[in-house]
């Protein structure tokens, strides 16, 4: 991939959406006209209670925070139960990953507030929860399919069982693993902006209050962040999947 | 002896559910809504008798797994069954010990213990069921006995004093409303969404160009988070019914049903399209072919062979929409189409946390009866479900 165009090409599709994300950011104040022609009634169409970068800032770093935790987690302990001395536990963390994701994140989420309170630690503790899900179910089923001949192999060759899983098992499995990534944080994102509902300052905000007193203009501002900051994300991960599984 | 080793599972699960017992609340009782609650423990809350029955079980489930018994994990099974069947039971004798009759609005609140011990003893079924390789149908079974023991307890006048249900006798009308609209939400759009896709997805089998279309168009749909796609529904949906009178008489404004409908739909339609597509295209071929030699016609190929053998796949997808659609439907109740997230987003703002119980238990409820169906109908096409398979 040396050349310059190709380069623009495959990673054009995520920097459009930041681009756009960084501008919609920045530019809403300038667009006050026409957010007066949507809300007519409304005093004030610009959400002021927050500046946008802020919002998103925080929004990054709670899907951030949570999916540092998910990851952690959920691979360390797919690759536990993968082992002989944790493989007791494999059919119970198996079924619980794809059992799990039968909750609907929005559940999770509203029943961490009983336990934890409101705010954002609670909505961080939900989110890397359901975010753990797809992310163990997918390191598992990537390393569980990893042909046994190229393990064998890998051992004969004399590596150990933790070169044969650095060098071997986890390489093999990472394109899928990042798709549980992927996933992961997908749902995150959408699931932080209702983390505004509980407390967490996030581009859930100005859609919330939008809607608590009926400013459409608020609503559609967070809406636009929100869907801009899922579809750069989700196409970067998508791009850098791509590159992994192109690379092998 | 050396090379014996015990399963570690079960004995992790019932040292923390015995830890958990005996450390945290397992209830709390508070005078009325609004007085804070004091904490009792499951010794304080329904006396040291069955506090030793209940460790007792434990210990022996515990030490069961040290034991080479062919017999252990049923045995093992039972103990968690009857923890289970108990633990509706705790509450009733928790509420004639300990709440007098004067205290009419006194309320039982659900302390740690029991939600962790609840949850512990799910975790053991699940893990006897693995091991035991026990069908699914023997765990619902057992999950109906403490069902049934809720009930009795419930139908007994026990468990009155229970937050959670003297949250719902306060709304039980505005209650049952809300289920209505929620499964009305979700099944008009998971029926509506299967007659699109089945549209959607003929068309792809003819013109293979829709393919390149459609796929990145249901896929940047589902990217798009739901509140920000409720929220980008609202305005245009609010301008087209005040320019329509014929959409105004249908109710039809930017908050609501309407826009609930439109993105519930627009959600459904990716794994709809997708499952029926991929599960059509993979009939292999060379039973197309037999099925034409026998002298089938394309359309008795088409129901009797193609269709049937892509069932389960398709029935896997309506599954994964009907999950979806109860979870989203819970977020419309944000645009003010109802339903169950009424509840959890009205607790939330009065930070009434057994109004947030009513609304998210019963969410979770109907999304594990939806898997079920789904699962046992998958069953019945005699295939294993597929949901085991990687999201890509």
């Amino acid at each position: 991939m040396g050349n310059q165009q190709s380069i623009a090409r495959f990673w054009g599709v995520p920097l459009f959406w930041l681009f756009c994300l960084v501008i919609a950011t920045f530019s809403f104040p300038y667009f006050e006209e026409l957010f007066r022609q949507v809300a007519p009634n409304q005093r004030q169409v610009i959400y002021t209670r927050d500046s946008f970068f802020a919002l998103l800032l925080n929004h990054l770093s709670l899907v951030g925070i949570a999916a540092i935790i998910s990851i952690l987690l959920g691979v360390s302990s797919a690759i536990f139960v993968t082992r002989s001395y944790g493989k007791d536990f494999l059919p119970l963390v198996s079924q619980i990953a794809s059992m799990g994701q039968t909750f609907p994140p929005i559940a999770v989420l509203a029943l961490s507030v009983p336990l934890l309170g409101f705010g954002a630690l609670p909505t961080i503790l939900a989110l890397s929860l359901y975010g753990l899900l797809p992310i163990v179910r997918n390191t598992l089923a990537g390393i569980q399919g990893v042909d046994s001949a190229v393990i064998e192999s890998a051992r004969g060759m004399g590596m150990s069982s933790f070169q044969v899983l650095r060098q071997v098992e986890l390489p093999l499995a990472s394109t899928v693993i990042l798709s549980g990534i992927r996933t992961s944080v997908t749902i995150n994102i959408a699931t932080a902006a209702i983390g505004s509902t509980i407390g967490a300052s996030t581009l859930g905000d100005p859609v919330i209050s939008g809607l608590v007193n009926g400013n459409t203009a608020y609503v559609i501002q967070g809406a636009i962040l929100i869907g801009l900051l899922a579809l750069s994300t989700d196409s970067l991960l998508d791009r850098l999947q791509n590159r992994l599984s192109t690379r092998r | 002896m050396l090379g014996i080793r015990f399963d570690k599972v079960m004995p992790l699960l019932t040292g923390a559910s015995l830890l958990s017992i005996w450390s945290l609340d397992y209830v709390n009782l508070q005078p009325n809504r609004i007085l804070p609650g004091v904490g009792y423990s499951l010794q304080d809350a329904v006396g040291w008798w069955w506090m030793f029955i209940v460790t007792t079980l434990l210990i022996s489930a515990f030490l069961l797994s040290f034991i080479r018994l062919p017999t252990k994990r049923l045995l093992q099974l039972l103990i968690v069954s009857l923890l289970l069947v108990f633990m509706p039971i705790s509450l009733s004798s928790f509420a004639s010990n300990h709440i007098p009759e004067t205290l009419t609005h006194a309320r039982t609140g659900l302390g740690a213990a029991f939600w962790v011990l609840l949850f512990l003893l799910v975790l053991m079924l699940i893990e006897l069921q693995q091991k035991l390789k026990l069908s699914r149908l023997i765990i619902c079974l057992i999950s109906i006995l403490p069902i049934i023991s809720f009930l009795f307890a419930y139908l007994d006048g026990g468990l009155e004093t229970l937050a959670i249900l003297r949250e719902y006798n306060a709304r039980s009308d505005q209650f049952h409303q809300a289920v209505k609209v929620h499964i009305t939400l979700v099944s008009g759009a998971v029926f509506t969404s299967m007659l699109l896709a089945s549209c959607l997805v003929a068309l792809m089998r003819k013109v293979e160009a829709a393919q390149k279309i459609i796929f990145p168009l249901l896929n940047f749909i589902q990217t798009i988070p739901s509140l920000a796609l409720f929220g980008l529904l609202i305005a245009p949906l609010g301008y087209l019914a005040s320019k329509s009178e014929w959409l105004q008489a249908m109710n039809v404004s930017g908050i609501g049903w309407a826009p609930a409908m439109i993105a519930l739909i627009a959600y459904s339609l990716l794994p709809m399209v997708r499952n029926t597509f991929v599960a059509l295209e993979e009939v292999s071929s060379s039973i197309i072919e037999a099925a034409k030699g026998m002298g089938m016609s394309p359309l008795q190929v088409f129901i009797q062979v193609r269709l049937p053998l892509a069932m389960p796949v398709i029935l896997e997808g309506i599954r994964i929409t009907t999950i979806q659609a109860i979870g989203l439907t819970a977020v419309a109740a944000l645009i003010g189409a109802g339903g169950l997230g009424n509840f959890i987003f009205q607790g939330l703002g009065q930070a009434a946390m057994d109004m947030v119980l009513l609304g998210a238990l019963p969410i979770l409820l109907l999304a594990l009866v939806a898997d079920l169906l789904f699962t046992s109908a998958m069953a019945l096409f005699g295939r294993q479900s597929t949901r085991s398979g990687v999201i890509n």
